[in-house]
């Protein structure tokens, strides 16, 4: 009899532990799982020479290429026979660079003729690793910044190394909530133009700066979509402030959240078809996802991404759309996490005070904050630099990607 | 008869087990809780003809309203002093800038966006006590006007 009562609970022990495997059991009863398994893949890493260079400069153009290559950390530097060989001349700081894989096919040749020998050793660096490993380098990119240096806050930009600093904006009550476009030609941001918030787009390039939302009430957080033709931005001029996605060929915006809280720091993912954003209804910033709607008929669909932390802001997904950065608040300190998404494991990148993280464009570092100066930090080896200190105190980074 | 028990619960056993896995399929449902009822509801008007604090120094029309934590909801103690100015409204008509501020510290975005929900949140009060919507304009500079402007969690309200 005894046996007879046990009989059906052994059943079912027996029914769950053979569906485990073939996964039929509802999620919210698989407690002993953490989530998917991401094993990380070993990629070994291709070796790349660089051959002695022709020309006048051709010595100071190698020296400055593989400098920039050590920093990339992409590929095994040497001397002998690698899977690719880079050679090339120089002169008068022009650099024409070629790359030859070990069955001596050509992948590119390429001649870089700006002012400066520096930045034509970047521009081909860039080249070599986009060639070799098909992610984008990093020494082209930039990243944009808020600093009050000059006594109310501007936008800045700067190279990864923290160096070619450039005041972008020069407005008397000063700009704020800065993005770049995925090549750095654009930045938008707002200025408090007329002591109201307004926001603005700066075309690098050719210098010349459009006003993209004058309304009522404020419009900040301003991020461009990854083909550059959209921006996603906070507006309040219907009243409650909302995440809004504007068309900057057409100028029309239309409304994504439907939030009656406090939304902020909307970022794409690169499928340009989601948006994050921190929402604060009441009880502090949460994270949610919102739909992009792809025609103006189809509602936005709208919902809350749960991450463990009560107090969530600045999301930013990765450039592989796998994983999500942001800042929340540990131990009364904010601290940086990234957690996969939709669902993974959360990993706290930096505590202390770190704050407002930016991928890279490659989506190996993130860049972020901390007590007024600007970090890069390498995600898989853990090391961080603080690429930009003393410049004021700076806040707001953003990577171009 | 024991046996009938048996299968009986061998039966009832499968079926749980049954449905159980089936919940595996179920659709998810978004999930907004911890959600406060929609309390703003008033367009904004024109800008035109309103002056920013960051201007020139304007003159409170009350004390500044001071908030707590990162809410929005407007207390008792708000109300009685958003009162005196219904009062003054209904005398002069005066246009109002409700105006947002935080403590540096916050995120940045986070930090406009709250001043600003507070603002209106302000707003909508004062518009519900009898206030034209068109005499009120907000703003939330959250602490990007700091230090020159307030450095704490407040909303003042300038009289233009």
């Amino acid at each position: 009899m005894n046996a007879a009562r046990h009989l059906p609970i052994l059943c079912l022990l027996i029914l769950f532990c053979a569906d485990v495997k073939a996964g039929v059991l509802p999620s919210w009863l698989q407690f002993w799982k953490s989530g998917p398994k991401t094993s990380p893949v070993k990629v070994e890493k291709k070796s790349v020479s660089v051959a002695a260079f022709g020309g006048g400069t051709g010595a100071s153009a190698r020296q400055a290429l593989v400098a920039e290559l050590t920093t990339a950390r992409e590929f095994l530097l040497t001397e002998d026979k690698a899977d690719f060989t880079i050679s090339g001349s120089s002169v008068g700081g022009r650099i024409t660079g070629r790359i030859v894989n070990a069955s001596g096919k050509e992948l590119i040749e390429r001649t870089y003729a700006a002012p400066g020998l520096d930045e034509n050793a970047k521009a081909l660096a860039d080249d070599v690793i986009l060639a070799i490993t098909g992610k984008p380098g990093l020494a082209t990119s930039r990243i944009v910044f808020v600093s009050d240096k000059s006594g109310t806050k501007q936008v800045y930009l700067c190279d990864p190394d923290g160096r070619e600093v450039l005041q972008v904006t020069h407005h008397s009550y000063g700009a704020v909530s800065p993005s770049l476009n995925s090549d750095a030609s654009a930045v938008a941001y707002t200025s408090y133009r007329n002591g109201f918030p307004v926001v603005q787009w700066l075309d690098l390039g050719q210098g010349w700066e459009r006003t993209v939302t004058d309304t009522p009430g404020s419009s900040f957080g301003a991020a461009f979509s990854p083909d550059g033709q959209r921006l996603a931005l906070v507006m309040s001029f219907l009243g409650n402030p909302e995440v809004f996605v504007t068309d900057l060929t057409t100028s029309t915006a239309a409304c994504i959240s439907d939030t009656t809280g406090a939304p902020s720091s909307p970022a794409w993912h690169p499928d340009g078809k989601q948006i994050i954003f921190a929402d604060d209804r009441g009880d502090g910033p949460r994270l949610y996802i919102a739909e992009v709607p792809e025609t103006s008929e189809t509602e936005a669909k709208l919902l809350r991404w749960r991450t463990g932390y009560s107090f969530c802001t600045d999301p930013e997904f990765s450039p592989d759309g796998q994983s999500v950065v942001f800042t929340t608040r540990v131990g009364g300190e904010y601290t940086v996490v990234v957690k996969g998404w939709p669902n993974g494991a959360t990993k706290v990148i930096q505590g202390g005070g770190a704050s407002h993280p930016s991928w890279s464009p490659n989506g190996r570092s993130v860049c972020y904050a901390q007590r007024g100066s600007l970090y890069v930090h390498h995600l898989a080896s853990g090391q961080r630099r603080a690429i930009l200190e003393k410049h004021g105190q700076i806040t707001e980074p953003r990577w171009m990607k | 008869m024991a046996a009938m028990m048996t299968h009986t619960r061998l039966l009832f056993a499968l079926m749980t087990a049954l449905l159980l896995s089936a919940c595996a399929d179920m659709p998810k449902l978004p999930k907004l809780s911890g959600e406060q009822e929609p309390t703003v509801v008033y367009a904004l008007g024109s800008r035109d003809g309103f002056q920013s604090p960051l201007q020139g120094a304007l003159k409170p029309a009350c004390p500044a309203l001071e908030f707590g934590g990162d809410g929005y909801t407007l207390t008792g103690g708000h109300k009685k002093l958003l009162s005196t100015l219904v009062t003054e409204w209904e005398k002069e008509k005066p246009k109002y800038l409700i105006s947002g501020y935080t403590p540096p510290g916050l995120p940045e975005d986070f930090a406009r966006s709250l001043s600003e929900r507070r603002a209106q949140a302000v707003r909508q009060h004062l518009i519900e006590n009898g206030i034209d919507a068109a005499s009120l304009q907000t703003v939330g500079f959250g602490f990007d006007s700091s230090p020159s402007s307030p450095t704490s969690s407040v909303v003042v309200i300038y009289r233009q």
